[in-house]
């Protein structure tokens, strides 16, 4: 559907470099294996991200590639018998990973916050929201239970719950799966944390409530300065929210980079075949989807070379591709970084198909 | 694409649509008991109306609660209708006893949302894609066999897989062996309930090809039932949108997605965030326009009146009567008067809106809306009378 | 789209090797073979016959002729614990399969068909748990007058709602399953998606109590016998010998003990034996050991 609006769309403004905001969340190298039947399983292997303050960083990847396990590790939050085997987990500079558990507890919610993709099943039933609020607040804070209770009332209605001093004292089964969403928020932000973790935010909800909740976080990071990790398959989300991109596939960084250079330029086969198999709503109909062909892999059985070898167009049966792993992120260039062999001859080679 | 006909059921002597729902109803009812009240009745589907041509795919989207599903399974008769018609390839099965019914089936048949709870977990996927032949009594030792291994690299299994267990599959793979055994029996019609929603994005694009390549050779129908409207756009010829039980719009995808007439379609349209760079941080994103509300307490009036932007602007932009209703003005009819789907522009689309081009009812919203969505400059179209 | 998906998962370990991973399934089969073994080799391996009585030789203790000593008749003990196997593991098996087959189908239609069907039938398994199992039995006796079968029907009597109402709350939870509308969608009438997709899926819970079920049988028959309203005397069963043994608890506690100690074994061995099922019938527990994370 060739469409004469958008291609005099002008480019996304160039703006003076501010300096840089100070880092709030940064993972470097992170790994955690898991015991198999044939040895460790690396489900997330090396991991070095970064997020700033006021930034949003989205990760991408599919089911298994461990876009969940890398944050739930940052976090001290993996399920037995997973254990993070080594890396750095910094938060606002300060190193969390060797703390104890009652120490890392501490740190959850009030300095770091995490919200799931089902907003039932994070909810305990059988208690109100306010009491479910009110208890964060009193477990992190010295407040009062009168404090606490008109603090959850501010707190829904920040988050948009209409008639929040009623509803505060209902059920979550009264309220819609978009209230429930923001309700989690509502928990998420009620220490004002530095950093926020939202894992597929929106993946349950309709399209239309979809917007609603990532407006809601959007203003909640300009008002208050908080980084936000939008975890996340949806590229239209990446694109319409994030300021920077991971591309993660079988338990590995890709690519990462700035929305504009990974959307513009994706350096990685896989982001690229990526881009390309998704039906858009300005996309082309009445022929065939690119699809990827394959299965995404297990990450115990991983080929020796690049994990995405065998389904990459360009790389599959390469020798390099088949036999040497990419280093973490190899071949980088300024801030946009793939780990890919032939990032920087990937028009050509496409081309020459 | 091919040119879609026109639904001028009866009039010419062209092949009977391969279904055809007429002012079908579903009302859920929760019995009363010894110590519990009779619930209120839920009118799931309430009064569609649909045709699908031979060959044809007709998508049907809509917010979870809008009864999509609940559609799909009347066509299949596996939800009892509680009114209306149902016409399978011309022949009316409303009433068919429930023996006949499943004879039926060989004609439509379902492929399911969920790839890992649709297959029997005890039961090889080979008996499962045959099972639909020794269900309808069609089972043949010498020919069966094969035409389960056709069925198989159809869909691209492996044939040797047979003996295979489901928990043996990727969820993807999974999802071939779902429209495989859907495909057993050669149906006419396949109801596909979100048939993409639970595989991963790389998936998706192999699982829409193949449903694409099949309908081409076998010249199948499709109601294609999902929420994600990209992928629709992909793949149906005709889309028709539901809301809380009934059609608010039925349009042929070009103009549906270039010139959506419903404020309903403009919304979802609109809420749908695009790869692209060139939309990013251009808005505020969707209307501002709050939740699906409950299908046991439909509003009175248009069913949408309590989201629609479309009526606070035709309001505020006087000339109609108006009403209060809360804190919002809203057109007396909006509030008073349920829309029917009516022809609209000309062709086939039908919408159910008191406004539905106006020319003032393209407000800035709705304008920038589209434009956000790669729509061209909107141009009213002539109202036709119903 | 024309290359050929293939299967990504490795075909699946042994099924077997995974039950025999389990140290209660391990112990409680090693235990359940042996007595098994015990009870079809009685004849031969018993050093004496169970009925005959020495009246010169009663109440004997342990010594190398009888193992275990003799009773008040002058009956060898050991003999009669290794006749009493039989007993035993009769009555088990007898009410595992009756209450089983009978539960599962009344549980099964109760739980598919809902209506009324299940309203009935959900009352009369509810009165019938509500009185003790031990006593509907004793009940059943007294009408039957007491015998083997009698104990065995009587017993299957008993847990037979048990078993119903486990096998309907499976059933319920199997029915709405996605895979059950899938089949309906092919055609399949309701009987053939009830034994095809249905009970398969249904049977693992309720094998485990029915399992559990077999050692409640096994004492329930030994506390009949004790009570004389079991296998008539001289049969030998393990209840009969500890109520032979009863009398004499003081001068010779082997006889009841020992009778004791068979029934504890049997019992602990069918328990172990529904752990581990329970635990490797699991689908949750198959999945883990099966697939990707």
């Amino acid at each position: 559907m060739a469409n004469p609006n958008l291609s005099v769309a002008p480019p996304p403004p160039v703006a003076p470099v501010p300096a840089p905001r100070p880092v709030a969340l940064e993972l470097r190298d992170l790994t955690t294996v898991f015991p198999g039947d044939d040895g460790p399983i690396t489900v997330i292997d090396g991991i070095s991200l970064a997020v700033r303050d006021g930034g949003t960083l989205a990760v991408v990847g599919e089911s298994g590639s461990g876009k969940s396990m890398t944050f739930l590790s940052a976090l001290g939050l993996v399920a037995s018998p997973g254990r993070v085997q080594r890396g750095e987990v910094r938060i606002g500079g300060a190193e969390i990973l060797g703390r104890t558990p009652e120490q890392l507890r501490r740190l959850r919610g009030a300095v770091v916050s995490m919200i799931f993709q089902d907003p039932l099943t994070a909810l305990n039933p059988v208690f109100t929201i306010g009491e479910q609020i009110v208890e964060v607040l009193r477990a992190h804070s010295g407040l009062g239970r009168a404090a606490a209770r008109a603090r959850a009332v501010e707190l829904l209605a920040r988050v948009q719950i209409p008639d929040p001093s009623r509803r505060i004292d209902d059920y979550p089964h009264q309220l819609s799966g978009g209230q429930r969403q923001r309700v989690l928020i509502a928990m998420a932000i009620a220490l004002s944390p530095k950093v926020l973790i939202a894992d597929e935010p929106t993946t349950a909800l309709d399209v239309t409530v979809q917007a609603q909740i990532l407006d809601l976080l959007a203003d909640l990071q300009a008002e208050t300065g908080m980084a936000l990790v939008l975890i996340t398959h949806d590229l239209g989300l990446v694109a319409r929210y994030a300021d920077d991109v991971a591309v993660m596939y079988a338990g590995r960084l890709v690519e990462v980079g700035s929305i504009e250079e990974v959307f513009s330029a994706p350096r990685h086969p896989y982001t690229r075949a990526l881009f390309r198999s998704i039906p858009r709503l300005d996309g082309p109909v009445d022929e065939e989807l690119p699809a990827i062909e394959g299965q995404p892999p297990n990450v115990a059985r991983l080929p020796p070379g690049c994990a995405f070898e065998p389904r990459c167009t360009l790389g599959h049966g390469r020798a390099d591709c088949c036999t040497k792993r990419p280093l973490p992120l190899a071949g980088d260039r300024a801030g946009h970084r793939s780990a890919c062999f032939h990032a920087d001859r990937l028009d050509q080679m496409e081309a020459a198909r | 694409m091919s040119e879609v006909r026109t639904a001028s059921s009866g009039t010419d002597a062209g092949p009977p649509p391969a279904l055809e729902l007429v002012e079908t109803s579903r009302v859920f009812t929760r019995r009363g008991g010894l110590f519990r009240k009779a619930g209120t009745p839920v009118r799931a589907v309430d009064g569609v109306s649909l045709t699908i041509h031979p060959g044809e795919t007709l998508g049907l989207v809509g917010e979870s609660g809008s009864g999509k599903s609940t559609l799909g399974r009347l066509a299949l008769r596996l939800v009892e209708p509680s009114g209306g018609r149902l016409l399978v390839d011309g022949r009316d099965v409303t009433d068919l006893p429930k023996a006949e019914m499943q004879a039926m089936r060989r004609d439509i048949q379902m492929v399911f949302q969920d790839p890992y709870g649709s297959l029997d977990p005890r039961v090889t996927i080979g008996q499962s894609i045959g099972e639909p032949l020794k269900v309808h009594g069609l089972w043949d030792p010498t020919d069966s066999p094969q035409k389960v291994a056709g069925v198989m690299s159809l869909v691209g299994l492996d044939p040797s897989h047979a003996d295979r267990y489901p928990h043996q599959f990727s969820g993807g793979q999974r999802q071939r062996i779902g429209i495989a055994r859907a495909l057993t029996l050669d149906p006419k019609i396949l109801v596909l309930d979100e048939p993409v929603s639970a595989l991963d994005v790389s998936i998706q694009a192999q699982i829409i090809n193949l449903l694409q390549r099949i309908q081409r050779e076998r010249g199948l129908s499709y109601l294609f039932i999902a929420h994600d409207l990209a992928v629709v756009r992909h793949v149906s010829h005709r889309i028709a949108v539901m809301y809380l039980g009934k059609l608010v719009e039925l349009a042929s995808r070009d103009t549906l997605y270039r010139r959506p007439l419903h404020p309903y379609t403009v919304s979802l349209l609109a809420a749908v965030p695009i790869a692209d760079l060139r939309m990013r941080k251009r808005r505020r994103t969707s209307v501002a326009m709050g939740e699906i509300g409950s299908a046991t307490s439909v509003p009175p009036g248009c069913r949408f009146h309590p989201r629609c932007y479309r009526a606070r602007l035709v309001a505020s932009g006087g000339g109609v009567p108006t009403e209060r209703s809360g804190d919002a003005l809203l057109p007396r009819a909006c509030l008073m008067e349920e829309p029917a789907l009516r022809a609209c522009g000309g062709g086939t689309d039908q919408v159910a809106c008191h406004f539905p081009e106006t020319p003032e009812s393209r407000s800035e919203v709705a304008a920038a809306v589209l434009q956000d969505i790669g729509h061209p400059p909107i141009r009213p179209i002539p109202l036709q009378s119903a | 789209m024309s290359a050929t998906v293939t299967a990504s998962a490795p075909p699946r370990r042994s099924s077997l090797m995974r039950y025999f991973r389990h140290p209660g399934f391990l112990i409680g089969t090693i235990l359940l073979t042996a007595m098994l073994a015990i009870a079809v080799a009685a004849p031969w391996i018993a050093p004496w016959s169970p009925l005959d009585t020495d009246l010169g030789n009663t109440l004997a203790p342990p010594s190398a002729q009888h193992l275990l000593g003799t009773d008040q008749f002058g009956r060898d003990v050991l003999s009669r614990l290794i006749w009493g196997t039989r007993t035993s593991l009769q009555v088990a098996v007898a009410v595992m399969v009756l209450s089983l087959s009978l539960g599962m189908v009344v549980g099964a239609v109760a739980g598919f068909f809902g209506g009324w069907v299940e309203r009935v039938t959900v009352s009369v398994i509810d009165i019938l748990l509500a009185f003790p199992g031990f006593l509907l039995a004793l009940a059943l006796v007294a009408v039957r007058g007491s015998s083997l079968e009698s104990v065995i029907v009587a017993v299957a009597l008993a847990y037979t709602p048990r078993v119903a109402a486990v096998m309907r709350a499976v059933v319920l939870t199997i029915k709405p399953r996605p895979y059950v509308e899938a089949s309906r969608a092919i055609g399949m009438g309701n009987l053939r998606l009830l034994f095809l997709h249905v009970v398969p899926n249904s049977l693992p819970p309720v094998i485990v109590v029915a399992t559990i079920g077999a050692a409640t049988a096994i004492l329930a028959e030994a506390g009949l016998s004790f009570l004389g309203l079991g296998v008539q005397p001289p049969a030998p069963t393990w209840g009969n010998v500890i109520a032979d043994g009863q009398s004499f608890l003081a001068s010779n506690p082997v006889i009841s003990l020992s009778a004791g100690l068979c029934i504890a074994v049997m019992v602990v061995a069918l328990n172990l034996l529904g752990d581990g099922l329970r635990d490797t019938l699991d689908p949750q527990m198959r999945r883990s050991s099966g697939k990707m994370l």
